[in-house]
Protein backbone atom coordinates (compact mmCIF):
# COMPACT_ATOMS: atom_id res chain seq x y z
CA UNK A 1 0.00 0.00 0.00
CA UNK A 2 1.56 3.48 -0.71
CA UNK A 3 1.58 6.36 1.04
CA UNK A 4 -1.70 8.29 -0.47
CA UNK A 5 -3.57 5.97 0.87
CA UNK A 6 -2.52 5.10 3.71
CA UNK A 7 -2.80 9.15 4.22
CA UNK A 8 -6.44 8.90 3.29
CA UNK A 9 -7.14 6.18 5.61
CA UNK A 10 -5.54 8.25 8.98
CA UNK A 11 -7.44 11.16 7.58
CA UNK A 12 -10.66 9.49 7.00
CA UNK A 13 -10.43 7.90 10.84
CA UNK A 14 -9.39 11.02 11.94
CA UNK A 15 -12.34 12.58 10.09
CA UNK A 16 -15.11 9.64 11.33
CA UNK A 17 -14.21 10.36 15.42
CA UNK A 18 -15.15 14.18 15.27
CA UNK A 19 -18.71 13.00 14.23
CA UNK A 20 -20.66 13.73 16.57
CA UNK A 21 -24.28 13.89 16.94
CA UNK A 22 -26.43 16.09 18.86
CA UNK A 23 -28.92 13.43 20.81
CA UNK A 24 -32.50 13.18 19.46
CA UNK A 25 -35.33 13.73 21.08
CA UNK A 26 -36.78 10.94 22.72
CA UNK A 27 -39.88 10.70 24.69
CA UNK A 28 -40.94 7.78 27.29
CA UNK A 29 -44.51 6.84 26.39
CA UNK A 30 -44.53 3.50 28.02
CA UNK A 31 -42.04 1.86 30.93
CA UNK A 32 -38.59 1.44 28.42
CA UNK A 33 -40.45 2.43 25.57
CA UNK A 34 -38.85 5.56 23.97
CA UNK A 35 -40.10 6.88 21.02
CA UNK A 36 -39.07 10.28 18.78
CA UNK A 37 -41.67 11.86 16.53
CA UNK A 38 -40.75 12.38 13.07
CA UNK A 39 -41.53 16.03 11.45
CA UNK A 40 -44.19 16.40 8.67
CA UNK A 41 -42.00 17.28 6.23
CA UNK A 42 -42.51 16.46 2.33
CA UNK A 43 -39.86 14.43 0.93
CA UNK A 44 -39.71 17.34 -1.52
CA UNK A 45 -40.03 20.24 0.64
CA UNK A 46 -37.24 20.63 3.05
CA UNK A 47 -36.73 17.06 3.66
CA UNK A 48 -33.94 16.08 6.20
CA UNK A 49 -34.33 12.71 7.10
CA UNK A 50 -36.11 12.95 10.42
CA UNK A 51 -39.58 12.63 9.37
CA UNK A 52 -40.12 8.79 10.58
CA UNK A 53 -41.02 7.57 13.97
CA UNK A 54 -38.04 6.19 15.48
CA UNK A 55 -37.43 4.62 18.68
CA UNK A 56 -36.13 1.68 21.22
CA UNK A 57 -37.55 -0.41 23.46
CA UNK A 58 -35.10 -1.52 26.63
CA UNK A 59 -35.46 -4.68 28.33
CA UNK A 60 -33.88 -5.97 31.23
CA UNK A 61 -30.96 -7.83 29.20
CA UNK A 62 -30.91 -5.68 25.58
CA UNK A 63 -32.18 -3.13 23.70
CA UNK A 64 -34.06 -3.10 20.74
CA UNK A 65 -33.88 -0.38 18.13
CA UNK A 66 -37.38 0.40 15.82
CA UNK A 67 -36.47 2.28 13.01
CA UNK A 68 -33.03 3.58 12.64
CA UNK A 69 -34.18 7.18 10.60
CA UNK A 70 -33.39 8.86 7.17
CA UNK A 71 -30.01 9.04 7.13
CA UNK A 72 -26.63 8.34 8.75
CA UNK A 73 -27.05 11.23 11.01
CA UNK A 74 -30.34 10.61 12.28
CA UNK A 75 -29.35 7.51 12.98
CA UNK A 76 -26.38 8.59 15.10
CA UNK A 77 -28.88 11.21 16.92
CA UNK A 78 -30.80 8.33 18.01
CA UNK A 79 -27.82 6.15 19.24
CA UNK A 80 -26.71 9.44 21.37
CA UNK A 81 -29.97 9.46 22.51
CA UNK A 82 -30.11 5.29 23.43
CA UNK A 83 -26.60 5.84 24.92
CA UNK A 84 -28.07 8.64 27.40
CA UNK A 85 -30.53 6.64 28.84
CA UNK A 86 -29.51 2.81 29.16
CA UNK A 87 -25.45 1.23 28.63
CA UNK A 88 -27.23 -2.09 27.72
CA UNK A 89 -26.28 -3.73 23.92
CA UNK A 90 -28.20 -2.94 21.29
CA UNK A 91 -29.17 -6.44 19.91
CA UNK A 92 -31.87 -5.95 17.49
CA UNK A 93 -32.18 -3.31 14.82
CA UNK A 94 -35.87 -3.65 13.57
CA UNK A 95 -37.01 -2.53 10.02
CA UNK A 96 -40.43 -1.70 9.75
CA UNK A 97 -39.88 -1.91 6.29
CA UNK A 98 -37.84 -0.64 3.26
CA UNK A 99 -38.65 2.91 2.93
CA UNK A 100 -35.38 5.73 3.38
CA UNK A 101 -36.80 7.42 5.77
CA UNK A 102 -36.66 4.57 7.90
CA UNK A 103 -33.79 2.53 7.46
CA UNK A 104 -30.96 4.71 6.70
CA UNK A 105 -29.47 5.13 9.79
CA UNK A 106 -28.74 1.55 10.42
CA UNK A 107 -25.43 1.97 9.60
CA UNK A 108 -24.65 4.41 12.91
CA UNK A 109 -25.32 0.94 15.05
CA UNK A 110 -22.89 -0.89 12.96
CA UNK A 111 -19.26 -1.46 14.50
CA UNK A 112 -17.29 -3.35 11.86
CA UNK A 113 -14.58 -4.15 14.66
CA UNK A 114 -16.74 -5.43 17.48
CA UNK A 115 -18.44 -8.50 15.54
CA UNK A 116 -20.10 -10.10 18.55
CA UNK A 117 -22.07 -6.80 19.71
CA UNK A 118 -22.75 -5.57 16.11
CA UNK A 119 -26.84 -5.48 16.75
CA UNK A 120 -28.82 -7.92 14.01
CA UNK A 121 -30.72 -6.36 11.27
CA UNK A 122 -34.52 -7.61 11.09
CA UNK A 123 -37.30 -6.98 8.69
CA UNK A 124 -39.47 -8.86 6.42
CA UNK A 125 -38.85 -11.91 4.29
CA UNK A 126 -39.46 -9.40 1.18
CA UNK A 127 -37.38 -6.51 2.40
CA UNK A 128 -34.09 -7.29 0.99
CA UNK A 129 -35.35 -7.80 -2.71
CA UNK A 130 -36.31 -4.12 -2.51
CA UNK A 131 -33.62 -3.34 -0.95
CA UNK A 132 -31.88 -4.22 -3.89
CA UNK A 133 -34.10 -3.29 -6.42
CA UNK A 134 -33.83 0.54 -4.83
CA UNK A 135 -30.66 0.88 -3.40
CA UNK A 136 -28.90 3.15 -5.97
CA UNK A 137 -31.88 5.02 -6.48
CA UNK A 138 -32.39 5.70 -2.96
CA UNK A 139 -29.08 6.82 -2.85
CA UNK A 140 -29.48 9.72 -5.10
CA UNK A 141 -32.34 11.05 -3.73
CA UNK A 142 -30.93 11.26 -0.70
CA UNK A 143 -27.95 13.11 -1.83
CA UNK A 144 -30.08 15.08 -3.57
CA UNK A 145 -32.36 15.97 -0.74
CA UNK A 146 -30.11 16.48 1.89
CA UNK A 147 -26.85 17.42 0.34
CA UNK A 148 -23.80 16.89 2.70
CA UNK A 149 -26.66 15.80 5.56
CA UNK A 150 -26.40 12.29 3.53
CA UNK A 151 -22.80 11.54 4.57
CA UNK A 152 -22.17 8.48 6.25
CA UNK A 153 -25.50 6.80 5.15
CA UNK A 154 -25.36 3.42 3.60
CA UNK A 155 -28.31 0.82 3.39
CA UNK A 156 -27.42 -2.14 5.19
CA UNK A 157 -29.79 -5.28 4.85
CA UNK A 158 -31.16 -7.40 7.24
CA UNK A 159 -28.79 -10.11 8.69
CA UNK A 160 -32.31 -12.17 10.14
CA UNK A 161 -35.88 -11.80 7.88
CA UNK A 162 -39.23 -12.81 9.27
CA UNK A 163 -41.45 -14.52 7.25
CA UNK A 164 -44.95 -14.77 9.20
CA UNK A 165 -43.72 -14.04 12.81
CA UNK A 166 -40.93 -13.97 15.24
CA UNK A 167 -40.30 -13.62 19.13
CA UNK A 168 -37.51 -11.29 20.36
CA UNK A 169 -36.46 -11.49 24.09
CA UNK A 170 -34.89 -8.68 25.69
CA UNK A 171 -34.60 -9.93 29.10
CA UNK A 172 -38.24 -10.14 31.01
CA UNK A 173 -39.65 -8.23 27.93
CA UNK A 174 -40.75 -10.27 24.68
CA UNK A 175 -41.60 -8.52 21.35
CA UNK A 176 -43.51 -10.12 18.92
CA UNK A 177 -42.87 -8.94 15.22
CA UNK A 178 -45.34 -9.55 12.11
CA UNK A 179 -44.76 -9.58 9.02
CA UNK A 180 -47.92 -8.56 7.04
CA UNK A 181 -49.26 -9.47 3.12
CA UNK A 182 -48.31 -6.38 0.64
CA UNK A 183 -49.86 -3.20 2.51
CA UNK A 184 -48.27 -0.27 3.02
CA UNK A 185 -45.22 -1.42 0.74
CA UNK A 186 -44.47 -5.17 0.41
CA UNK A 187 -42.32 -5.54 3.27
CA UNK A 188 -44.07 -4.11 6.13
CA UNK A 189 -43.56 -5.34 9.38
CA UNK A 190 -44.86 -4.53 13.16
CA UNK A 191 -43.77 -4.96 16.31
CA UNK A 192 -45.83 -5.73 19.64
CA UNK A 193 -44.36 -5.02 23.31
CA UNK A 194 -46.69 -7.48 25.54
CA UNK A 195 -45.00 -5.51 28.57
CA UNK A 196 -46.16 -2.54 27.93
CA UNK A 197 -49.30 -2.90 25.18
CA UNK A 198 -47.71 -0.98 23.02
CA UNK A 199 -47.94 -1.51 18.88
CA UNK A 200 -45.29 -0.23 16.65
CA UNK A 201 -47.30 -0.66 13.27
CA UNK A 202 -44.26 1.32 10.79
CA UNK A 203 -46.07 2.75 7.95
CA UNK A 204 -49.16 0.45 8.24
CA UNK A 205 -50.49 3.46 9.76
CA UNK A 206 -50.22 6.94 9.53
CA UNK A 207 -51.60 9.93 11.88
CA UNK A 208 -52.00 13.02 10.68
CA UNK A 209 -50.05 12.83 7.39
CA UNK A 210 -51.27 11.59 4.31
CA UNK A 211 -50.94 8.06 3.64
CA UNK A 212 -48.39 7.48 0.94
CA UNK A 213 -49.21 4.23 -0.81
CA UNK A 214 -46.54 1.95 -2.46
CA UNK A 215 -47.76 -1.21 -2.07
CA UNK A 216 -51.30 -2.60 -2.48
CA UNK A 217 -54.21 -0.67 -1.76
CA UNK A 218 -56.44 -3.45 -1.58
CA UNK A 219 -53.82 -5.22 1.20
CA UNK A 220 -53.49 -2.20 3.13
CA UNK A 221 -57.13 -1.80 3.46
CA UNK A 222 -57.30 -4.86 4.87
CA UNK A 223 -54.20 -4.47 6.84
CA UNK A 224 -56.17 -1.43 8.62
CA UNK A 225 -59.30 -3.84 9.13
CA UNK A 226 -57.25 -6.57 10.63
CA UNK A 227 -54.97 -4.02 12.87
CA UNK A 228 -58.58 -2.88 14.34
CA UNK A 229 -58.73 -5.97 15.87
CA UNK A 230 -55.69 -6.30 17.08
CA UNK A 231 -55.53 -5.76 20.86
CA UNK A 232 -53.23 -2.73 21.75
CA UNK A 233 -53.30 -0.07 24.42
CA UNK A 234 -51.01 2.38 22.65
CA UNK A 235 -50.11 2.63 19.03
CA UNK A 236 -47.21 4.15 17.32
CA UNK A 237 -47.81 5.06 13.72
CA UNK A 238 -44.71 5.21 11.21
CA UNK A 239 -45.72 9.35 11.32
CA UNK A 240 -47.65 11.05 13.43
CA UNK A 241 -48.54 11.18 17.40
CA UNK A 242 -49.00 7.95 19.31
CA UNK A 243 -52.59 7.55 19.83
CA UNK A 244 -54.16 5.31 22.40
CA UNK A 245 -57.34 5.29 20.69
CA UNK A 246 -56.16 3.53 17.90
CA UNK A 247 -60.18 3.10 16.27
CA UNK A 248 -59.92 6.67 15.44
CA UNK A 249 -57.23 6.54 13.75
CA UNK A 250 -57.28 3.26 11.88
CA UNK A 251 -61.19 4.22 10.61
CA UNK A 252 -59.81 8.18 9.20
CA UNK A 253 -57.09 6.09 7.05
CA UNK A 254 -59.73 3.86 5.77
CA UNK A 255 -61.67 6.55 4.92
CA UNK A 256 -58.91 8.08 2.87
CA UNK A 257 -57.73 4.31 1.53
CA UNK A 258 -61.43 3.79 0.64
CA UNK A 259 -61.91 7.20 -1.08
CA UNK A 260 -58.79 7.21 -3.06
CA UNK A 261 -59.77 3.53 -4.01
CA UNK A 262 -63.14 4.58 -5.32
CA UNK A 263 -62.36 7.90 -6.92
CA UNK A 264 -59.35 6.32 -8.55
CA UNK A 265 -61.31 3.16 -10.13
CA UNK A 266 -64.04 5.99 -11.29
CA UNK A 267 -61.59 7.66 -13.21
CA UNK A 268 -60.42 4.45 -14.18
CA UNK A 269 -64.10 3.76 -15.63
CA UNK A 270 -64.94 6.52 -17.14
CA UNK A 271 -61.52 7.59 -18.98
CA UNK A 272 -61.46 11.21 -16.75
CA UNK A 273 -57.13 10.55 -17.22
CA UNK A 274 -54.81 10.27 -14.63
CA UNK A 275 -53.64 13.99 -14.65
CA UNK A 276 -57.43 14.95 -13.89
CA UNK A 277 -57.71 12.34 -11.68
CA UNK A 278 -54.85 13.26 -9.59
CA UNK A 279 -56.67 16.48 -8.59
CA UNK A 280 -59.89 15.22 -7.88
CA UNK A 281 -59.14 11.83 -6.25
CA UNK A 282 -59.77 11.49 -2.75
CA UNK A 283 -60.64 15.27 -2.62
CA UNK A 284 -63.33 14.99 0.42
CA UNK A 285 -59.76 14.00 2.54
CA UNK A 286 -58.25 16.97 1.59
CA UNK A 287 -59.05 18.88 4.65
CA UNK A 288 -58.24 15.97 7.14
CA UNK A 289 -54.70 15.01 6.49
CA UNK A 290 -51.22 17.89 6.67
CA UNK A 291 -49.19 17.34 2.84
CA UNK A 292 -52.45 16.27 0.97
CA UNK A 293 -51.57 18.18 -1.89
CA UNK A 294 -47.87 16.48 -2.43
CA UNK A 295 -48.54 13.35 -1.91
CA UNK A 296 -52.15 12.32 -2.41
CA UNK A 297 -51.46 12.77 -6.59
CA UNK A 298 -48.19 10.02 -5.86
CA UNK A 299 -50.65 7.89 -4.75
CA UNK A 300 -53.21 8.73 -7.71
CA UNK A 301 -50.07 8.11 -9.88
CA UNK A 302 -49.16 4.96 -8.47
CA UNK A 303 -52.62 3.45 -8.54
CA UNK A 304 -54.04 4.85 -11.87
CA UNK A 305 -51.99 2.70 -13.63
CA UNK A 306 -52.17 -0.39 -11.51
CA UNK A 307 -55.83 -0.13 -11.75
CA UNK A 308 -56.65 -0.03 -15.57
CA UNK A 309 -55.64 -3.59 -15.65
CA UNK A 310 -57.60 -4.46 -12.64
CA UNK B 1 5.99 -0.18 6.46
CA UNK B 2 5.01 -0.71 10.19
CA UNK B 3 2.29 -3.16 8.92
CA UNK B 4 0.83 -3.07 12.44
CA UNK B 5 0.32 0.20 12.32
CA UNK B 6 -1.18 -0.26 9.03
CA UNK B 7 -3.34 -2.93 9.84
CA UNK B 8 -4.70 -0.75 12.94
CA UNK B 9 -5.27 2.10 11.29
CA UNK B 10 -7.26 -0.21 8.69
CA UNK B 11 -9.57 -1.00 11.14
CA UNK B 12 -10.08 2.21 12.48
CA UNK B 13 -11.16 2.53 9.12
CA UNK B 14 -13.53 -0.10 8.61
CA UNK B 15 -15.26 0.72 11.66
CA UNK B 16 -15.38 4.68 11.00
CA UNK B 17 -14.93 5.97 7.95
CA UNK B 18 -16.10 2.79 5.81
CA UNK B 19 -19.21 4.25 5.46
CA UNK B 20 -17.95 7.72 4.90
CA UNK B 21 -16.03 6.43 2.57
CA UNK B 22 -18.25 4.21 0.53
CA UNK B 23 -21.32 6.67 0.04
CA UNK B 24 -18.98 9.17 -2.17
CA UNK B 25 -17.41 6.60 -4.34
CA UNK B 26 -20.69 5.05 -5.14
CA UNK B 27 -23.01 8.17 -6.09
CA UNK B 28 -20.47 8.63 -9.31
CA UNK B 29 -20.37 4.93 -10.02
CA UNK B 30 -24.23 4.81 -10.04
CA UNK B 31 -24.53 8.08 -11.77
CA UNK B 32 -22.03 6.86 -14.85
CA UNK B 33 -24.01 3.74 -15.44
CA UNK B 34 -27.26 5.38 -15.34
CA UNK B 35 -25.53 7.40 -18.37
CA UNK B 36 -26.14 11.25 -16.54
CA UNK B 37 -23.71 13.18 -18.83
CA UNK B 38 -23.77 16.81 -16.77
CA UNK B 39 -22.97 19.07 -19.27
CA UNK B 40 -25.28 19.90 -21.87
CA UNK B 41 -26.77 16.43 -22.91
CA UNK B 42 -28.98 18.74 -25.48
CA UNK B 43 -26.09 19.77 -27.36
CA UNK B 44 -24.69 16.30 -27.87
CA UNK B 45 -28.19 15.14 -28.78
CA UNK B 46 -29.15 17.65 -31.48
CA UNK B 47 -26.09 16.61 -33.12
CA UNK B 48 -26.41 13.01 -33.00
CA UNK B 49 -30.25 12.86 -34.18
CA UNK B 50 -30.37 16.00 -36.03
CA UNK B 51 -27.36 17.08 -37.66
CA UNK B 52 -27.27 19.51 -40.73
CA UNK B 53 -30.67 20.38 -39.47
CA UNK B 54 -31.87 23.78 -38.88
CA UNK B 55 -34.29 23.69 -35.34
CA UNK B 56 -36.63 26.47 -35.72
CA UNK B 57 -37.90 27.59 -31.71
CA UNK B 58 -41.73 26.50 -32.29
CA UNK B 59 -44.02 27.70 -29.31
CA UNK B 60 -47.10 26.09 -31.67
CA UNK B 61 -45.72 22.69 -30.16
CA UNK B 62 -47.97 22.61 -27.32
CA UNK B 63 -46.61 20.36 -24.19
CA UNK B 64 -48.42 18.99 -21.53
CA UNK B 65 -46.09 17.66 -18.45
CA UNK B 66 -45.84 18.22 -14.64
CA UNK B 67 -43.21 20.79 -13.73
CA UNK B 68 -42.65 18.57 -10.93
CA UNK B 69 -44.00 14.54 -11.10
CA UNK B 70 -45.33 12.64 -8.37
CA UNK B 71 -43.23 9.94 -9.60
CA UNK B 72 -40.82 9.11 -12.43
CA UNK B 73 -42.35 6.00 -13.28
CA UNK B 74 -45.39 7.23 -14.86
CA UNK B 75 -45.25 10.92 -15.66
CA UNK B 76 -48.00 12.02 -17.74
CA UNK B 77 -46.77 13.66 -20.77
CA UNK B 78 -48.55 14.72 -24.35
CA UNK B 79 -47.89 17.13 -27.52
CA UNK B 80 -50.06 18.98 -29.70
CA UNK B 81 -49.30 20.64 -33.14
CA UNK B 82 -51.04 23.63 -34.16
CA UNK B 83 -49.44 22.95 -37.89
CA UNK B 84 -51.99 22.11 -40.52
CA UNK B 85 -52.69 18.65 -41.53
CA UNK B 86 -53.06 18.35 -45.55
CA UNK B 87 -51.74 16.64 -47.87
CA UNK B 88 -49.71 19.26 -49.26
CA UNK B 89 -48.56 20.49 -45.90
CA UNK B 90 -48.68 17.89 -42.60
CA UNK B 91 -46.42 17.18 -39.61
CA UNK B 92 -44.57 13.83 -40.74
CA UNK B 93 -43.14 12.62 -37.90
CA UNK B 94 -42.37 14.10 -34.10
CA UNK B 95 -39.58 13.13 -32.03
CA UNK B 96 -39.25 12.88 -27.56
CA UNK B 97 -36.24 13.40 -26.15
CA UNK B 98 -35.77 13.19 -22.49
CA UNK B 99 -32.00 14.92 -22.35
CA UNK B 100 -31.32 13.29 -19.00
CA UNK B 101 -32.32 9.70 -19.44
CA UNK B 102 -30.47 6.67 -20.03
CA UNK B 103 -31.93 6.17 -23.43
CA UNK B 104 -32.97 9.89 -24.47
CA UNK B 105 -34.98 8.60 -27.29
CA UNK B 106 -38.47 7.88 -26.00
CA UNK B 107 -40.62 7.82 -29.52
CA UNK B 108 -40.90 9.19 -33.01
CA UNK B 109 -44.14 9.42 -33.68
CA UNK B 110 -45.07 9.54 -37.27
CA UNK B 111 -47.99 10.92 -38.73
CA UNK B 112 -50.33 11.34 -41.61
CA UNK B 113 -53.28 13.97 -42.96
CA UNK B 114 -55.38 10.99 -41.97
CA UNK B 115 -54.18 11.54 -38.42
CA UNK B 116 -56.07 14.93 -38.50
CA UNK B 117 -53.46 16.38 -35.86
CA UNK B 118 -49.94 15.79 -34.95
CA UNK B 119 -50.71 15.14 -31.13
CA UNK B 120 -50.33 12.44 -28.75
CA UNK B 121 -50.76 11.87 -25.03
CA UNK B 122 -48.99 9.12 -23.42
CA UNK B 123 -46.53 8.62 -20.14
CA UNK B 124 -43.16 8.62 -19.62
CA UNK B 125 -40.01 7.47 -17.52
CA UNK B 126 -37.73 10.15 -16.09
CA UNK B 127 -34.46 8.79 -14.40
CA UNK B 128 -33.92 12.48 -13.29
CA UNK B 129 -34.52 15.97 -13.46
CA UNK B 130 -34.69 16.55 -17.04
CA UNK B 131 -35.75 19.16 -20.08
CA UNK B 132 -37.86 16.88 -22.58
CA UNK B 133 -37.28 18.48 -26.42
CA UNK B 134 -40.14 17.61 -28.86
CA UNK B 135 -38.87 17.85 -32.28
CA UNK B 136 -41.59 17.96 -35.48
CA UNK B 137 -40.47 17.89 -38.95
CA UNK B 138 -43.26 19.08 -41.03
CA UNK B 139 -43.85 17.77 -44.93
CA UNK B 140 -42.57 21.13 -46.42
CA UNK B 141 -39.13 20.47 -44.78
CA UNK B 142 -39.26 22.56 -41.38
CA UNK B 143 -37.71 20.79 -38.48
CA UNK B 144 -39.88 22.60 -35.05
CA UNK B 145 -38.64 22.18 -31.64
CA UNK B 146 -40.03 22.96 -28.30
CA UNK B 147 -39.07 22.21 -24.62
CA UNK B 148 -40.36 21.78 -20.69
CA UNK B 149 -38.60 20.57 -18.09
CA UNK B 150 -39.86 18.31 -15.69
CA UNK B 151 -38.48 17.01 -11.82
CA UNK B 152 -38.88 13.55 -11.35
CA UNK B 153 -36.60 10.65 -10.62
CA UNK B 154 -35.98 7.18 -10.35
CA UNK B 155 -38.08 6.37 -13.25
CA UNK B 156 -35.94 3.95 -15.13
CA UNK B 157 -33.80 1.74 -12.41
CA UNK B 158 -36.86 1.94 -10.03
CA UNK B 159 -38.53 -1.42 -8.96
CA UNK B 160 -40.81 -3.12 -11.65
CA UNK B 161 -44.43 -3.19 -10.77
CA UNK B 162 -45.08 -5.95 -13.12
CA UNK B 163 -42.78 -8.51 -12.09
CA UNK B 164 -44.81 -11.23 -11.52
CA UNK B 165 -45.35 -14.36 -13.74
CA UNK B 166 -49.35 -13.24 -14.80
CA UNK B 167 -48.18 -9.92 -16.00
CA UNK B 168 -45.47 -11.16 -18.06
CA UNK B 169 -47.88 -13.70 -19.42
CA UNK B 170 -50.40 -11.12 -20.17
CA UNK B 171 -48.15 -8.98 -22.09
CA UNK B 172 -49.43 -7.68 -25.66
CA UNK B 173 -52.79 -7.53 -24.72
CA UNK B 174 -54.63 -4.62 -25.75
CA UNK B 175 -57.69 -2.47 -24.53
CA UNK B 176 -59.15 0.29 -26.58
CA UNK B 177 -61.65 2.42 -26.42
CA UNK B 178 -62.80 5.70 -27.91
CA UNK B 179 -62.20 8.83 -25.80
CA UNK B 180 -65.65 10.71 -27.35
CA UNK B 181 -68.27 9.67 -28.66
CA UNK B 182 -67.68 8.98 -32.29
CA UNK B 183 -67.97 11.72 -35.04
CA UNK B 184 -68.10 11.05 -38.88
CA UNK B 185 -66.17 13.16 -40.89
CA UNK B 186 -64.41 14.44 -37.89
CA UNK B 187 -61.40 14.27 -36.02
CA UNK B 188 -61.54 11.18 -33.27
CA UNK B 189 -59.33 10.12 -30.40
CA UNK B 190 -58.41 6.67 -29.50
CA UNK B 191 -57.18 5.31 -26.26
CA UNK B 192 -54.95 2.66 -26.57
CA UNK B 193 -54.11 0.62 -23.66
CA UNK B 194 -51.18 -1.86 -23.39
CA UNK B 195 -49.95 -5.04 -21.25
CA UNK B 196 -46.94 -4.63 -21.35
CA UNK B 197 -43.75 -4.81 -18.36
CA UNK B 198 -41.80 -2.52 -20.75
CA UNK B 199 -37.96 -3.58 -18.34
CA UNK B 200 -35.78 -0.81 -19.25
CA UNK B 201 -32.68 -3.49 -18.87
CA UNK B 202 -31.83 -0.79 -15.97
CA UNK B 203 -33.62 -2.45 -13.00
CA UNK B 204 -32.15 -5.22 -11.06
CA UNK B 205 -32.50 -8.84 -11.73
CA UNK B 206 -33.72 -9.91 -8.12
CA UNK B 207 -32.90 -13.30 -8.59
CA UNK B 208 -29.17 -12.94 -9.68
CA UNK B 209 -28.59 -9.71 -8.47
CA UNK B 210 -27.73 -8.54 -12.27
CA UNK B 211 -29.96 -6.78 -14.42
CA UNK B 212 -33.01 -7.61 -15.85
CA UNK B 213 -32.85 -7.55 -20.15
CA UNK B 214 -34.91 -4.78 -21.57
CA UNK B 215 -38.12 -5.87 -23.00
CA UNK B 216 -40.09 -3.65 -24.59
CA UNK B 217 -42.71 -2.91 -27.29
CA UNK B 218 -40.73 -1.12 -30.05
CA UNK B 219 -43.55 -0.51 -32.62
CA UNK B 220 -46.67 0.35 -33.21
CA UNK B 221 -48.64 0.71 -35.73
CA UNK B 222 -52.38 2.12 -36.36
CA UNK B 223 -54.78 2.35 -39.31
CA UNK B 224 -58.15 3.46 -39.88
CA UNK B 225 -59.78 1.83 -42.45
CA UNK B 226 -56.37 0.45 -43.83
CA UNK B 227 -54.99 3.82 -44.06
CA UNK B 228 -52.32 4.69 -41.55
CA UNK B 229 -52.83 7.17 -38.99
CA UNK B 230 -50.02 6.68 -36.23
CA UNK B 231 -47.07 4.79 -36.36
CA UNK B 232 -44.56 5.14 -33.63
CA UNK B 233 -41.12 3.72 -32.79
CA UNK B 234 -40.88 3.40 -28.86
CA UNK B 235 -38.49 2.67 -26.84
CA UNK B 236 -38.08 1.86 -22.75
CA UNK B 237 -38.81 5.57 -22.08
CA UNK B 238 -42.33 4.47 -22.67
CA UNK B 239 -43.91 3.83 -18.91
CA UNK B 240 -45.06 0.03 -17.74
CA UNK B 241 -48.46 -0.97 -19.24
CA UNK B 242 -48.17 1.92 -22.30
CA UNK B 243 -51.09 4.09 -22.91
CA UNK B 244 -51.28 6.01 -26.19
CA UNK B 245 -54.18 8.77 -26.69
CA UNK B 246 -54.07 9.53 -30.49
CA UNK B 247 -56.26 11.14 -32.82
CA UNK B 248 -57.57 9.87 -36.30
CA UNK B 249 -59.87 11.21 -38.73
CA UNK B 250 -62.83 9.11 -39.63
CA UNK B 251 -65.19 10.03 -42.66
CA UNK B 252 -67.42 7.23 -42.05
CA UNK B 253 -67.51 4.12 -39.61
CA UNK B 254 -65.29 1.95 -39.45
CA UNK B 255 -62.11 -0.58 -38.36
CA UNK B 256 -59.15 0.79 -35.67
CA UNK B 257 -56.33 -1.83 -36.58
CA UNK B 258 -53.60 -1.92 -33.96
CA UNK B 259 -50.46 -3.63 -34.67
CA UNK B 260 -47.60 -3.82 -32.04
CA UNK B 261 -44.49 -5.18 -31.89
CA UNK B 262 -41.71 -6.01 -29.14
CA UNK B 263 -38.10 -6.35 -28.64
CA UNK B 264 -38.44 -10.02 -29.09
CA UNK B 265 -39.74 -10.02 -32.51
CA UNK B 266 -43.12 -10.90 -31.17
CA UNK B 267 -46.53 -9.12 -32.73
CA UNK B 268 -49.55 -8.53 -31.14
CA UNK B 269 -52.82 -7.07 -33.07
CA UNK B 270 -56.17 -5.81 -31.81
CA UNK B 271 -58.85 -4.19 -33.80
CA UNK B 272 -61.98 -2.15 -33.03
CA UNK B 273 -65.13 -1.49 -34.51
CA UNK B 274 -65.66 2.28 -34.96
CA UNK B 275 -69.07 4.44 -35.29
CA UNK B 276 -70.96 0.77 -36.27
CA UNK B 277 -74.55 0.50 -35.67
CA UNK B 278 -75.00 3.80 -34.14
Amino acid sequence: MGRLPRAALLALAACAFVVQAKPLRVEQVAPGVYLHVGQHKDVEDGYDGDIANIGFIVGNDAVAVIDTGGSYAVGMALKEALRAITQLPVRYLINTHVHPDHVFGNAAFIDATVTDQRPQIIAHARLPPALTARREGYLRTLHKQVGAAAKGSVLIGPDRTVQDRLTLDLGGRKLILTAWPAAHTDNDLTVFDAASGTLWTGDLLFIERTPALDGDIHGWLAATDTLQTMPAAIVIPGHGPLTRAKHTALARQHDYLSALLGDVRAGVKRGAGMTATMTTAAAAERGRWQLFDAVNPRNVNYLYPRLEWE
Amino acid sequence: MNTALLRACFLLFMACGLSLLALPASVPVAAAALGATGAAPWAALQQSHFAGKKLEAAPFILISAPVRAASGDQVPFAFSIDHPMTAARHIKSVTVLVDENPVPLTAVFHFTPASGKAAAATRIRFESDSPVHVVAESSDGHWYVNTVSVKASGGCSGPMAGDDPAALAAAGKMKMALAAPFQAGAVNKARLLIRHPMYTGLQRDLSTNGFRPAFFINKIDVSYNGKPVLQADTSIGLSENPTIEFPFVAERPGALQVLLQDNTGASFRQTLAVGGDT
